[in-house]
This record gives C-alpha cells, sequence and structure tokens, in this order.
C-alpha cells in the first residue's frame, strides 16, 4: 500500500527536483555563454556545471523519498547508480563524439573545430588505419589456435598426472605477467637477433641469420606467439574449471557402452564445454582487440606496419602526433565495429551455447 | 657533464694522485701572485673553487654539493634581489626527473635562493616520455599551471609562437651574460619574433663516431681515414661485406642506420645524412619552404638520403641481421658499442658511453668527428644539384634551456621572482659546475671551452680537449642544421618514421615515392595545425 504523502510535502519535493534542474539548465546556460564569449561571467572552468549537476542528483535522489516516500527509498537503491553511469560514460561519450568530428590537433593556435565528416574521409583513405584493422582480422583468427591448445593443455590438466597441481599454477604463470614485462623480457631480450639465448639457439641449430621480426609474416605470427603465451593460460583456466563440471557418469556410462576415447572425447565432451568454450572465446576476442601494448613496445607497429594493431596505431596518432580529433574518431568507430561484431558473433554463438544433449 | 662520462673520467683517467697534484699546482700558481692559469673571466677564484666540489674524483655530488654550488654562485642574484625581497611569492617550476638530475640537481640550486629571497617553488617532476603529452594538453587545454619550465627549443614553436612565455628582461641577460653561447645556439634560437626567452642550459648535437680499427694500414677497409662523406659511407658499407670485425670476429658490418622509429626522434638520424645534401650555406631552411610550407623531404636531396639508406637494404649483409627492427637505442646501446658495425651517429652518450658503459667493448677502438659531409649538394631554390663539398652537422634538438611563462605577467615581483630563479640556475659559474660534474647537462658557452679551467681542477688534459673539442665543431659550424621551431614539429617527425618504415620494409617502389607520402602527411600536419600560422611562426623561429 502507498505511503500516505501530504500535498505540502509533494509540493516540497517537486520544487526541490525541478527547482535544482532549473538552477542546472541556468548554470549550463550561462557556462556556454561565457564560453562562446557572448556573455562574460568570469568563469574559470565548468566546476559549476559540475557542482549544479551534483546538486540536482543529490536533489532528484532526496526528492524521490519525499515525493513516493517508502517506494522512493527503493528507487533510491538503483538511482545512483544510473545517475553514476550517466556521468561516467554516457556524457563522456557524447562528448568524445562532438570531438570525433573535430579538428583538433593540441598544436594548433585554432584549438578544436568542428570538421563534419572530414575524419570520416581521412579514415576511408587511411592506409595505416586499413592495414591496422587487416591486422587485427589475423589476429583475431590467432584465436582459434590459441583455443585448441588451451583445450589441449586443459584436458592435459584435467587427467591424473604427476603434480598436477603444480603444472596449473605454473601454466597460470604468463597470465600474471605483465605484457610490458613479456615483451621486454622475451621479444626485446631473449629474441634479441645477435645476443638473445633463442637467437643464439636458432644459430646452433643452424639458421644463420636469425631474426625474428625481419619479415612481415615472422614478425606478425613472433608477435600472435607472444600474446597467445600470456592469454593462453585464461582460456585454459575458463575451460578446465568447465571440464570439473562434466558428470563424471557421463564419461562412465559411454566407458559402458564402449566408446573408443575420441568417440567420447567428440561426442560428449567437447559438445559439453560449447557454451564455455564460446564464452572463452568471446572474451578471448575482446582481450585481443585491445592488443597493443607488446606490439609498441617490441615492433612500434612494424615492419613496414605488419604488426601494427588499430589500439598501437590510435596511440601513435595520439601520443606521437597530438592528433586528439582524428584519434577519437578511429578509436569511436572501432568501438562500433566491435560492437557490431560482437552482437553478431553473440547472436550466431547463442544457438551453439546450447549443448546437445 | 653526462654520468657516464664522468664516471669514467674518475674511474679510468684520474688517480687521487694527479687530482691533488693538479689542485696542488693551482694552489701554488695562487701563491705567487694570484697567476691562476688564464681563466675565462673575473670570477675566476670562485670557479676554482667550485670546480672543486666535491672535486674530481671524490665521488659523485648529491644534494649537499648541488646546495653548496647555488649558495657560492648567489652573488649575481645578491646584486640584483634583497634579502627577503620575494617573502610570499611562490612559483611552480616543471621539469624532468630523468637519472634523478634535472628538477633535483635545480632543487640544491635554488634552496640557498630561495633561503635568500624567502620565495618558495613548488615542483612539478616529470618523466621523459610523459613531458610532451603533459606540455601539450596543458597548452590545448589552457590549463598551464607553471610559472618556470625546463623546455628544449624544438617546443619553443608550441609555447613562445602561442604567446605563452614571458619575455626575458634585460637585467636577466645581464646577469647571466646572455651573449656568450656556442653559434648555434646564439639568435635566433631561444628567440621569437626577436624577443628573447630561452636561458641555455644544455648544448646538444649529433657527431660521427667510427671504429679506429676500421682504418688504417692493413686494416679491412683498406682506407688510411674515416669517412668525409656520406658517398664514402656507403662504399665502405658495401666494401666489407662478407668480412670479418677485427674485434669481435664476427661479421664486419659498415653505417648502422636505424630503420625503425622512435617517437619521432629517429627523424634526426636520416637528417644527419640527409643534411650536407639539402642544407645549402646560402638557405637557412631544409625542411619546408619558408614562405609556404611545401615540405622539402621529397626534393632530390632528401630523396637521396633515403636512396643511400635502401641501397644498403637491398645488399645482403650490409646491415646487421634484423636491422629493420633497429631504432636508435638499438644501434647505439646493442649494437655499436658491443662491436656491431663500425660507424654511427649519435648524441654525446655513446662517445662517453664507449669507455665507462660495462657492456661496451669498443673503448679502446672509438674516435669521433663531425658528421661527414657530400660531394654534392641540392639547392632548393635553384633546383638543381652543386658539385661542391657540402658540410651540415646536425644540432639535433638544440638542447635543454629554461623559460618563464607569461603567468607570472601583470605581477612584477613574481615575474622579477621567476626570472631571478630562472637566471640562478643559468648563471654562467653554475654552468660551468654542471658541464664538469654528473648534471646531464652539455657544456654550451664559449667559456666552457676554457681547458685551462678544467686542468686547473684537476681533469686530465687530453681526454678533456678530445671530449670538449668533439662538440665544439659542430656548435660553431656555419652551415649546421639547426631544426624548425615550429608547433608540433614532432608530429612531422612521428608521421616520417611510419613513412620510412614502410618504405624500408619495401611497401613503396622508391624512395621518391616514400618520400611523396612523407611530403604528403606532413601537408595534412601543416594544414590541420594552421598552414597560415605555421608559415608565420616558421619565418619568427628563423628570426625572419
Amino acid at each position: 500500500m502507498p505511503d500516505q504523502i501530504s500535498l505540502g510535502r509533494r509540493n516540497f519535493g517537486r520544487f526541490i527536483i525541478w527547482g535544482s534542474a532549473i538552477f542546472l539548465i541556468l548554470t549550463v546556460l550561462l557556462q556556454s555563454l561565457d564560453q562562446t564569449n557572448f556573455l562574460t561571467f568570469g568563469f574559470e572552468n565548468w566546476r559549476p556545471t559540475l557542482y549544479a549537476y551534483l546538486l540536482w542528483a543529490f536533489c532528484l535522489c532526496l526528492g524521490q523519498v519525499i515525493l513516493y516516500g517508502e517506494q522512493g527509498k527503493r528507487r533510491l537503491f538503483i538511482l545512483p547508480a544510473v545517475l553514476f553511469v550517466i556521468s561516467v560514460v554516457i556524457f563522456p561519450l557524447i562528448f568524445a563524439l562532438g570531438i570525433a568530428f573535430s579538428s583538433w590537433n593540441l598544436s594548433s593556435p585554432d584549438g578544436r573545430q568542428f570538421n563534419g565528416l572530414a575524419n570520416v574521409y581521412q579514415m576511408w583513405a587511411d592506409p595505416f588505419y586499413w592495414n591496422a584493422l587487416k591486422n587485427m582480422i589475423y589476429y583475431t583468427l590467432a584465436i582459434l589456435v590459441e583455443y585448441v591448445i588451451a583445450f589441449g593443455l586443459a584436458l592435459l590438466l584435467n587427467t591424473q598426472i604427476k603434480a598436477r597441481k603444480f603444472f596449473r599454477v605454473a601454466f597460470l604463470m604468463p597470465l600474471m605477467l605483465s605484457p610490458v614485462a613479456v615483451s621486454w623480457m622475451i621479444g626485446k631480450s631473449m629474441l634479441e637477433a645477435r645476443f638473445g639465448p633463442i637467437s643464439r639457439l636458432a644459430r646452433e641449430l643452424g639458421w644463420e641469420n636469425p631474426s625474428f621480426f625481419g619479415s612481415h609474416e615472422m614478425a606478425r605470427s613472433v608477435i600472435m606467439m607472444m600474446d597467445a603465451w600470456t592469454f593462453i593460460p585464461l582460456m585454459m583456466i575458463m575451460i578446465l574449471a568447465g571440464l570439473q563440471a562434466i558428470p563424471k557418469e557421463m564419461h562412465e556410462a559411454a566407458d559402458v557402452d564402449g566408446a573408443p576415447p575420441w568417440k567420447k572425447f567428440w561426442e560428449i565432451t567437447f559438445p559439453l564445454m560449447l557454451p564455455v568454450s564460446i564464452t572463452a572465446i568471446l572474451i578471448r576476442i575482446i582481450f585481443k582487440l585491445k592488443l597493443a601494448d607488446i606490439i609498441i613496445n617490441v615492433t612500434s607497429g612494424g615492419p613496414g606496419g605488419a604488426t601494427d594493431s588499430v589500439t598501437s596505431f590510435i596511440f601513435r596518432e595520439y601520443r606521437d602526433r597530438s592528433n586528439v580529433g582524428y584519434g577519437t574518431f578511429l578509436a569511436i568507430f572501432y568501438l562500433i565495429i566491435i560492437v557490431i561484431l560482437m552482437t553478431i558473433l553473440i547472436k550466431i554463438a547463442d544457438k551453439w551455447m546450447k549443448p546437445r544433449y | 657533464m653526462k654520468v657516464e662520462l664522468y664516471n669514467h673520467i674518475v674511474r679510468n683517467g684520474l688517480t687521487r694522485r694527479t687530482m691533488l697534484k693538479g689542485a696542488a699546482s693551482t694552489a701554488a700558481l695562487a701563491a705567487m701572485g694570484g697567476a691562476v692559469p688564464a681563466l675565462a673571466d673575473g670570477h675566476s677564484a670562485l670557479r676554482a673553487a667550485i670546480m672543486k666540489i666535491p672535486g674530481v674524483g671524490m665521488g659523485s655530488p648529491g644534494d649537499a654539493e648541488w646546495q653548496k654550488v647555488g649558495e657560492m654562485c648567489l652573488g649575481p642574484v645578491k646584486d640584483r634581489v634583497k634579502p627577503g625581497e620575494f617573502k610570499g611569492v611562490e612559483l611552480t617550476f616543471m621539469g624532468l626527473n630523468n637519472q634523478n638530475l634535472h628538477n633535483f640537481l635545480f632543487r640544491g640550486f635554488l634552496k640557498p635562493w630561495e633561503a635568500y629571497t624567502g620565495a618558495k617553488i613548488n615542483w612539478i617532476d616529470l618523466a621523459q616520455a610523459d613531458y610532451n603529452p603533459r606540455l601539450q594538453q596543458s597548452i590545448a587545454t589552457k590549463t598551464v599551471d607553471f610559472d618556470i619550465i625546463e623546455m628544449g627549443a624544438p617546443f619553443e614553436g608550441d609555447t613562445a609562437g602561442q604567446g605563452l612565455l614571458n619575455e626575458m628582461p634585460d637585467w636577466v641577460k645581464d646577469q647571466i651574460d646572455y651573449d656568450d653561447l656556442v653559434g648555434y645556439l646564439q639568435p635566433p634560437v631561444g628567440t621569437w619574433d626577436g624577443k628573447a626567452y630561452r636561458i641555455n642550459i644544455d648544448g646538444d648535437c649529433h657527431t660521427f663516431c667510427y671504429r679506429t680499427d676500421y682504418f688504417g694500414s692493413g686494416s679491412i677497409t683498406g682506407r688510411a681515414n674515416p669517412p668525409k662523406t656520406w658517398q664514402e659511407v656507403n662504399q665502405i658499407s658495401k666494401d666489407v661485406v662478407g668480412k670479418t670485425d677485427p674485434l669481435t670476429g664476427l661479421p664486419a658490418h659498415g653505417f648502422l642506420d636505424p630503420l625503425k622509429g622512435w617517437g619521432g626522434f629517429g627523424m634526426y638520424f636520416l637528417t644527419d645524412r640527409a643534411g650536407p645534401y639539402v642544407k645549402h650555406p646560402d638557405d637557412p631552411a631544409f625542411l619546408f619552404d619558408i614562405d609556404t610550407m611545401k615540405p622539402r623531404i621529397n626534393n632530390p636531396g632528401w630523396v637521396q638520403a633515403i636512396q643511400d639508406v635502401m641501397d644498403l637494404i637491398k645488399i645482403d649483409g650490409a646491415y646487421p641481421a634484423d636491422q629493420i627492427n633497429a631504432d636508435p637505442g638499438t644501434t647505439g646501446f646493442q649494437q655499436f658499442l658491443a662491436g656491431t658495425g663500425s660507424m654511427l651517429t649519435w648524441w654525446g652518450d655513446i662517445g662517453s658511453n664507449a669507455r665507462t658503459n660495462d657492456s661496451s667493448v669498443i673503448g679502446d677502438v672509438v674516435g669521433f668527428s663531425m658528421i661527414p659531409g657530400s660531394d654534392k649538394v641540392y639547392n632548393s631554390k635553384k633546383g638543381a644539384w652543386e658539385n661542391n663539398y657540402n658540410e651540415a652537422p646536425n644540432n639535433a634538438y638544440l638542447g635543454w634551456g629554461v623559460y618563464v611563462t607569461n603567468r607570472v605577467e601583470g605581477d612584477s615581483k613574481k615575474r622579477k621572482a621567476a626570472w631571478s630563479a630562472a637566471a640562478h640556475i643559468g648563471g654562467k659559474d653554475i654552468s660551468l659546475w654542471t658541464s664538469a660534474y654528473p648534471s646531464g647537462f652539455q657544456p654550451y658557452r664559449n667559456s666552457h671551452f676554457v681547458y685551462d679551467e678544467w686542468e686547473a681542477a684537476g681533469y686530465d688534459r687530453a681526454f678533456i680537449e678530445d671530449y670538449l673539442g668533439s662538440n665544439l665543431d659542430t656548435y660553431n659550424h656555419p652551415n649546421s642544421l639547426n631544426e624548425p621551431r615550429i608547433p608540433g614539429i614532432f608530429q612531422y617527425y612521428s608521421v616520417a618514421e611510419d613513412e620510412l618504415a614502410k618504405g624500408f620494409a619495401g611497401q613503396y617502389s622508391s624512395a621518391q615515392e616514400t618520400a611523396d607520402a612523407i611530403a604528403a602527411a606532413w601537408e595534412k600536419i601543416t594544414d590541420s595545425i594552421g598552414r597560415e600560422s605555421q608559415i608565420k611562426l616558421y619565418k619568427a623561429s628563423m628570426g625572419l
């Protein structure tokens, strides 16, 4: 039964909500006029708007309780979270869209200038960006190989082998390492063409001039391997958890029926593992699409862009060239591609997620 | 002085006995009627005294020594500022924290200054990698929150060009002896539209490093002397293919070009090669046409330099394996110092590390000279090659300076305080000390090259003449390369590195196509920053 709220209390509730909202709108308006030099109020920064927003948010929450009593209190479980998300996700995204359609080179004395679709045209004709996107396809396809290896390792660790606990921890170690450390320890040290121990071994084995980042295919493959080495444990641990959840009775029944190991795997384990596998692959794709640190440290995208990822290219646009407008557009466009791609993948995966048994 | 070089001198070149001998002889000369060796100026006693803090060979100086030197060099400040005159003034100083020097050193120098003047300094310490983004963001978002900044001259376009700096008062010029600078640091460097903004605290240049065991009778090159031109450099690189390095017994290599970018800094190394081709003595410009900002990067001179590199890439064995992934850090520290390759251009670090770095194997077989010239030079104005010998050494990055921002404008007390602090750390005497002891800064004044002062302080004369002399020729060369101090200069360098990487990887069909791609990208950057504004600032930076 709803609380009995007096008219005076209702009016007060409405007053603080609408009063703070009008105050917020007025503050934004005055600050905008000041910012565009129509009127001068001497605002030094946008903090007044921030404070007005916080006041409105507080009044909105308080107003719920005043207006709706117990029902309003329940709304407080979700309303602050909604306001917080709007503040730190929606607003920045809107601002980012504004920047994405601007020419904003930090070195330009003119500051940020709206430039319509110029960044779209620039991206369309930018061979570096499309090259990076093409590389991302290669990198993403490599996940299939990673998945096979991760599945194999998980199967191995799920059996009764000696020192199983040790291997489980040991196989997880690469995941605990920072990709930056991996870049330096492996990419810049162990694979160093002249002194690196792996290069020395390669020479011993008859490769006269070992070069792990010299050719396009080789460099891309080695980057894939370093990244895979770091993240295969993540997939492995997810699959291992899935394997341990399969009821033993299923395998025992198959044993009674005399099913060979391969048939047991293909007819029981693999289908039952599909939901976990799809989840692991989707999570891995999300991680992979952000690949940048190893590339930036080891090859800077080279040789000739062969290892460049979208993120490492955007990093150069931002950091080395202070090209904020174009860099933001590339990032937003990439985000849209990822959202569309992931939505399609999840839709397709949906039917695979349902086990056949 | 670079830390490594100082350590080397202490470790190898100087014993306590020789140091005491030097000090004793100085004292004896002084006792004979003040006949201290020919010193730079009237501050000879003070200069001789600070050169003994802590004393060459007495360990690396720290905060106590920095404060002591700061205290001893306060004279020029006291001549112009009354005790406690800046009481209540707070200044913010933004600088680097490289090697625990730079800002740490300045803190020590300025502590006595703060005690004397009553001002307080707040510090913003930045790692080198964070410096450019922090500065650019401060400028773009109009949140310059520092009154004094340690900054390289290439950023003058971003700051002075946008009216963010405060003009140096005349009394500061007197205090720091403004004209006592090596040739390349003389105006227009440090000035904008004829106004002075920079107090120099450092010098920078690339020099040519070579292996002495590759030259002389019986050497694998068969040449008596190191190369004088880039044509010879390339010929040597081709000639030594298939031969064995006399020091390491591994395959011999010639010049080490960094084929991978380095956050924009890699462009300096192609510029080393291109300089003699493209910097005509009658023309101050070499990267852009001054009147239009049209890139010159695709003119025949630059294309020749790119072609020279591509010629070597085509020859199997001319470069070490995996050179396509070698940035300047790799060519300098992992290759040249380790005995791979025989020729290199770099900043002073390689010279000092060659004899001090534990992983260096070339300490006894390394020589230095000015960057090679060319037997032809492209005259951009006439659009034709001229077949005469040309030199154009590269003063890459131009060195660090101290600047005051226009936050102090409108407050005469604060302005005077900021300039007084900046002038103190850029003072003539204090700079001799920073040249002689580990500081991260190189000599940059003519008065730093008075070898007697160094010898009197206990330095080995032969070594110090070799060390200082190697830079002096470049600093004072009449046709040296001083990069344009225009906004976003590192954006141009960065995008050039990307296109060069493609060219060197064979993704463009020729050097010309590579250069054309760079030129197109540079045009875009110029348009995005603002062509008219860039032209105006370029001219201002050239003093035109």
